[in-house]
């Protein structure tokens, strides 16, 4: 009698497992935040509604250390469908042999063509070979204080780097608190100095940041020597000293409250202004240019890979190609602040022709000033740089190291890492 | 009869003992295997032992000197601090007051916040432009210029030093008052009668009789201290220019930088011998290997 | 009479300045947890808020799921510390009373793992845990947070032991009772101020730990207290207000459980005149 309510119940549990068969796609992403992953959440929801018995479950660890549990996850093949790749560590998961390759679907995909020119490509860093599908790119542009420019009657954003040199140095007054650049010491500064420092080129490899068209390593040239002296003297005239401690937090905060009225950021910031700025007070311009008359921004990107021990990943294609869709793409673009990568978003959505866009799309149409370049993301040395990059430039930024010293050295790292 | 009594300690003690082994012992083995091998990101396909190169790599960083130079003050300062500030704290928390509950919770709540919290919300008040400290030392008259307390390299370790002493006085406080009201009334009464002083009391009873509490939490204290990066991460990372860099923290940057999980193992293990050596030092010469808390 | 008055004084300026040092940065937390989000980063520093509001509160439970937060982390925290508390109690009375082989030796090793780096051992943890499907549970991270506070929590309850004559327990067993049933009926109850202290060094310890709760929880509804707090500082910057106001909920469970115990751990080794009796 136990016996057969045993075998019974164990049927029913068998049979009503078979029938509501649930797929469950576990999904990461890694820079997060309770507005971004509001955004998220909303984007999955449509998705689920759209497949029943599909379920996404979406995790989203605090940013700082987002990478190091996807590695720890996939080294140890957690459970994971679709992983949030930002191209900084695009290179180091695919070494790992944990990502899928996603060419063959991409050869499959219609709505290819109308990706901007150069996503795919900024996509294939590793190999060749694309791992993941880019869902946002993100572009620095000149954050400006507009109220403040006036006051010191400023009517336009500075176009060059000279210019907003000037600009910094007369607005600075540190008597009553008021600075002219938002300079970046920690966390990350290796975009800003390399902005400033490459604009002083005029001969930039289109596919390496730190290479001539020639081939030579830029720390050797003497332009460098003459950028990353501007760079110094941002700081030293222009900036408050304190910002050699200063991140992304610091950054936003002085510029929020008007210390420092010029800021070079990505659009993310702008989801963050948002609350804490009214938007009559700040605007958006294209980077200054340099002596050359050039500036070599860069993509930043982030996108979905799936992992290669998925059992699900043609589901989980079928989400990256539903999050790309120019719908679903304009509006995760528009709430989390980042620029979309369909070019019929740009047309279809007002808000992208709004005149905070204005200062990217003109980057955009200007492709003989604004010559857009990529990092060498795929050398294994990529990360050690970073760290050494930041050390050294606050060594040089206190005076306790030349700017040749500095310039020796890192051409020095390069040449190891095989990068010449 | 013998057989008893070994299960009967056997049993007691395994649950600990388990757990400790389990989680700590037999992964800190992992640990330094994993220090002697070249696991990284990029080699993770690849992994295999290469001898003691992360080592010498991690000797030979131009900065590994001032980063246990930095090390060395860090834990001298922040603990000697800690100590002098808490056991002052807790002797003039000694005698009751009318409100010492209340009191004891406002003064003793930092105990209770996580040292990630404490990191970031320091850095945010100690900020060199729109910190709330330079502002009330300006509205009070006290400077005149802000202080760059975390980008002035020559005050970037004293600042972070400051935090970690405000966050450890009431450790030091809690375990030292908790041992100044176990002095028997009977010892201090007699002390009166006698016409000791104040400080005579102090030096030659006091001390004397929580002398093993010192000791110990002293001991410990440097332990946690020289494991402690959350408040100098939270707050410089270890810049500007490697100023409050001290080995924890440098463990964490190659962890979080270069995904180089074998040579941030190796700093590990080089900090776990430090303070293995170092321990053993300490309690041959403060005791005869007797511990108590 | 007068130079105690002056004493007196002496003293109480010295409680006010540690007062004012140890709290200021609470009242700042909490100034800013009351702030609409634009009063936030206005310069120069405003110290009140024009309009008080309780929007950060509110955005901190609707918003994200504060609640599930705090609730996971009462469950985990609160195992956690009672279960290592009971076996410190277990181990640290046998290597007070007892007298057997090695049992220097094991005292060492107790002490020997506090020196562990957390970051030395994590990622040997994680294989571990994953390899027992222990990953995004909070049994798993309950049972990491056991063993992060058993070494020091024996060592702690040995010296409470120490101190309690080990008269009183070989006067019961006389009397009939098993050691095992001595240790609880007469020892123990006389320990409750070391058994509360043990019991809070280990939750504040467990409530506020962060790393591996970052690593080992994956999923939203499993998250910790401080998990969610770091999700805060996001790569866009820090919603300070929002931020403040996180941290001021954290710091009610450990300050209540400090109040119920800190009358216990203030006269804790009282006991020390137990022995005088």
């Amino acid at each position: 009698m136990k016996l057969r309510f045993l075998v019974l119940s164990l049927l029913i549990f068998l049979f009503s497992f078979l029938i509501a068969e649930e797929i469950t796609l576990n999904m990461i992403q890694v820079f997060t935040s309770p507005l971004r992953t509001k955004v998220l959440e909303k984007i999955i929801s449509d998705f689920e509604k759209m497949h029943p018995g599909v379920k996404i479950n979406l995790i989203s660890p605090p940013y700082e250390t987002a990478y190091q549990k996807i590695y720890l996850m996939v080294s140890t093949n957690q459970p994971l469908d679709i992983v949030e790749v930002g191209d900084w560590s695009l290179s180091s998961l695919a070494s790992m042999g944990k990502l899928e390759n996603l060419e063959p679907y991409i050869a499959k995909w219609e709505d290819k063509k109308y990706l901007l020119p150069g996503v795919l490509d900024s996509a294939r860093i590793y190999k060749g070979t694309a791992y993941l599908i880019p869902n946002a790119v993100y572009v620095k542009a000149l954050f400006y204080r507009k109220d403040i420019l006036e006051k010191y009657g400023y009517k336009e954003p500075p176009k060059t780097v000279e210019e907003m040199y000037e600009m910094a140095k007369n607005i600075t007054d540190p008597s009553k608190n008021q600075y002219g650049f938002d300079f970046r010491g920690k966390g990350f500064p290796t975009a800003f100095i390399d902005l400033i420092m490459t604009s002083y080129f005029d001969d930039i490899d289109p596919s390496n940041m730190y290479l001539t068209k020639d081939g030579k390593l830029i720390f050797e040239d003497p332009r460098a020597k003459k950028g990353l002296e501007m760079y110094v003297k941002l700081y030293r005239d222009t900036a408050p000293r304190d910002s050699i401690n200063w991140g992304f937090d610091e950054q936003v905060n002085a510029f929020a409250s008007g210390i420092t009225p010029l800021l070079y950021q990505d659009p993310d910031t702008l989801g963050l202004l948002k609350d804490t700025l009214p938007k009559e007070k700040f605007g958006i311009a294209p980077l200054p240019v340099g002596p050359s008359g050039k500036a070599y921004p860069t993509f930043g990107f982030a996108g979905w890979g799936i992992t290669s021990y998925s059992k699900h990943k043609d589901l989980a294609w079928e989400f990256i190609k539903y999050f790309n869709s120019p719908e679903v793409n304009a509006y995760w673009c528009k709430e989390y602040g980042a620029l979309p990568v369909d070019k019929r978003v740009y047309d279809m959505d007002p808000y992208f022709n709004s005149e905070f866009f204005y200062g990217w799309k003109y980057m955009f149409n200007h492709p003989e000033i604004y010559q857009f370049t990529a990092y060498p993301l795929a050398n294994e040395k990529w990360g050690e740089w970073n760290n050494l990059h930041e050390k050294t430039m606050q060594k040089v930024l206190l005076g306790k190291m030349s700017i040749d010293e500095v310039l020796k050295k890192w051409a020095d790292f390069w040449k190891k890492a095989g990068l010449k | 009869m013998r057989l008893k009594r070994f299960l009967f300690i056997f049993s007691l003690m395994i649950p600990t003992l388990g757990l400790v082994g389990i989680l700590s012992f037999y992964p800190t083995l992992k640990g330094i295997i994993l220090s002697f091998q070249n696991y990284t990101v990029f080699t993770f396909n690849r992994i295999e032992f290469i001898g003691f190169d992360n080592y010498i790599e991690v000797f030979e960083d131009p900065v590994f000197p001032e980063i246990v130079k930095n090390t060395i003050f860090w834990i001298l300062f922040s603990v000697l601090f800690q100590f002098l500030l808490g056991f002052s704290l807790a002797l003039l928390m000694w005698k009751p007051f009318r409100g010492r509950g209340i009191y004891s919770g406002l003064v003793f709540y930092p105990w209770a916040l996580s040292g990630f919290a404490i990191g970031l919300v320091w850095s945010w008040l100690l900020n060199g432009q729109f910190g709330v400290v330079n502002d009330l030392l300006m509205k009070l008259h006290i400077i005149r210029n802000n202080i760059n307390f975390l980008s002035d390299p020559k005050k970037a370790l004293f600042s972070v030093i400051l935090v970690n002493v405000w966050y450890g006085i009431p450790f030091f406080a809690i375990m030292i008052l908790a041992a100044l009201q176990s002095i028997p009334r009977s010892l201090l009464e007699s002390a009166d009668i006698d016409g000791a002083n104040s400080i005579a009391k102090l030096f030659k009873i006091v001390i004397p009789y929580i002398k093993p509490t010192i000791v110990n939490t002293i001991l410990l204290r440097i332990i946690w201290v020289m494991n402690f990066p959350d408040i100098i991460y939270g707050m410089t990372r270890g810049g500007p220019a490697d100023s409050t860099n001290i080995l924890s923290v440098y463990m964490i940057n190659i962890a979080y930088y270069e995904s180089n999980f074998s040579k941030s193992s190796a700093v590990g293990v080089i900090i776990l011998s430090i303070l293995f050596i170092y321990t053993t030092f300490y309690l041959k010469i403060t005791s005869k290997g007797e511990f108590e808390i | 009479m007068r130079e105690k008055f002056y004493i007196k004084i002496i003293r109480l300026i010295l409680l006010s300045i540690f007062l004012i040092f140890s709290v200021f940065p609470l009242v700042w937390i909490f100034l800013t947890s009351i702030k609409p989000a634009d009063e936030v980063y206005t310069f120069p520093v405003r110290y009140f808020p024009r309009e008080p509001t309780l929007e950060a509160y509110r955005y901190l439970f609707s918003f994200a799921n504060f609640g599930v937060y705090f609730k996971n982390s009462v469950m985990v925290s609160m195992t956690a510390s009672i279960v290592s508390t009971y076996f410190a109690l277990l181990s640290g009375y046998v290597l007070a009373r007892k007298k057997f082989k090695f049992k220097k030796l094991l005292i060492l090793a107790l002490f020997f793992a506090q020196m562990i780096p957390s970051y030395l051992i994590m990622i040997p943890q994680y294989s571990m845990f994953s390899k027992l499907g222990l990953i995004d549970k909070l049994t798993g991270i309950t049972i990491v947070y056991m063993g992060i506070g058993a070494s020091f929590s024996t060592i702690m309850a040995r010296g409470f032991f120490l101190r309690i004559p080990r008269s009183l327990e070989e006067a019961a067993m006389i009397d009939g009772c098993s050691e095992v049933s001595a240790l609880f009926r007469i020892t123990v109850p006389l320990m409750l101020p070391g058994i509360s202290a043990v019991f809070s060094f280990s939750f504040v310890n467990t409530w506020n730990e962060l790393f591996t709760a970052v690593l080992f929880l994956n999923s939203d509804r499993k998250m910790t207290v401080p998990v969610a707090l770091y999700s805060f500082i996001s790569k866009a910057g820090i919603k300070w207000n929002v931020l403040s106001a996180g941290l001021v909920v954290a710091l009610l469970p450990t300050m209540l459980v400090f109040a119920f115990a800190q009358r216990f751990i203030i006269q804790g080794l009282t006991q020390g005149s137990v022995k005088e009796v």
